[in-house]
């Protein structure tokens, strides 16, 4: 008997791949963003409120992961943005392979911010890296506040806690205090900011947080180009 | 539900790995499977079986090591265990940690039996 050594990450086919797609984006400097969330905490509506006011300053391409259907991207490109749809085909999140070809167009049209709003999933989209500079997660109150504990490397990838439907705290037994203590349990420093896509608080803040990131990547030295 | 693609993945590159060494029986595959990583062990498990059918692979065990979720403190250099998914050094209680492990999914290595020899009056 003997040992074949083989020392590979299990998802090096989808690292190498997110690599690329991350130094294409670099190269032309598209700043990018992964949006996740369980379905139906509010991904596509905090993108009808918040890419307009990106839209002002910044060119914004989106690209759109769903199982089946077009409804998010018909949705989305009421804002006049492009918006690539992605079908997944019954896998429960967007992976570097699958946004390559969308990444491509992307970074040789005209751009600045790129968003990818993922399939509605706590578990699975968190192991697969697309490229992106931030993970943006969303958690509505009507999901209770134990989930950071439940799905920790969610809550872990992410930089920014967006705090969805507020305006439904009234109604629910949902504790802020709780959940974002849970959050920076998991990730100590993380940034949260409440918000509501009906009453637009905070939509602002969202959107100016976005800013910031995009300003801290202009100011980073740009990448030597890819050999 | 994202074992299936993974133990695809899995097959392909130790079937690349096959290909180069000479062997004989392939008995094991060793995996890691961090603590903190979004990967079920029993569902990758059974996606191995259903899909090592008809490959080089087929009959081999799969061996995952679970590793548990340990952080390396940034403030004071310990490292210690997470528990109930607080982030904090476990010495000093400081926030300022990094994972040390809990995040691994590697494939560590395939165990094979040696080539079988071919006496001289085999038939080629």
């Amino acid at each position: 008997m003997h040992l074949i050594d083989v020392q590979s990450g299990l998802l090096a086919t989808n690292d190498a791949v997110a690599a690329e797609n991350r130094a294409m984006l670099a190269q032309r400097g598209i700043y990018a963003v992964n949006v996740m969330s369980a379905p139906g905490a509010g991904k596509t509506s905090l993108l009808e409120r918040v890419l307009p006011l990106l839209a002002a300053r910044w060119r914004v391409s989106v690209i759109e992961g769903d199982i089946v259907g077009r409804a998010d991207a018909e949705r989305l490109a009421r804002l006049q943005l492009p918006v690539e749809q992605i079908n997944t085909g019954g896998a429960c999140h967007l992976d570097a392979r699958m946004v390559h070809h969308a990444v491509h167009e992307v970074v040789h049209g005209p751009a600045d911010v790129l968003v990818f709003e993922n399939v509605g999933n706590l578990v699975c989209p968190a192991e697969f890296d697309l490229g992106e500079d931030d993970a943006v997660m969303l958690l509505s109150v009507t999901e209770g506040h134990d989930k950071p504990k439940k799905y920790p490397l969610m809550f872990r990838r992410a930089e920014l806690l967006v705090l969805n439907k507020v305006d439904l705290l009234a109604m629910t037994d949902f504790s802020v205090e709780e959940a974002v203590a849970a959050a920076r349990d998991v990730h100590p420093g993380l940034e949260v900011i409440r918000t509501s896509c009906r009453t637009g608080e905070g939509i602002a803040e969202v959107a100016a947080w976005v800013e910031r990131r995009i300003a801290a990547k202009r100011a980073r030295p740009a990448p030597r180009k890819a050999g | 539900m994202h074992e299936a693609g993974i133990a695809g993945d899995l097959i392909a590159t130790a079937e690349e790995h096959l290909r180069r060494a000479p062997h004989g029986a392939v008995r094991r595959l060793l995996i890691r499977i961090g603590e903190l990583a979004g990967v079920n062990p029993e569902s990758l498990d059974f996606a191995f079986e259903c899909l090592s059918k008809g490959t080089g692979v087929e009959g081999a065990r799969l061996e995952i090591e679970r590793i548990p979720l340990t952080v390396a403190c940034d403030a004071c250099g310990a490292r210690t265990p997470v528990v109930d998914y607080v982030f904090r050094c476990g010495a000093c209680g400081a926030d300022t940690v990094r994972v040390a492990t809990g995040r691994e999914l590697e494939f560590v290595s395939i165990d094979v039996d040696e080539p079988v020899e071919v006496g001289a009056d085999a038939p080629h």
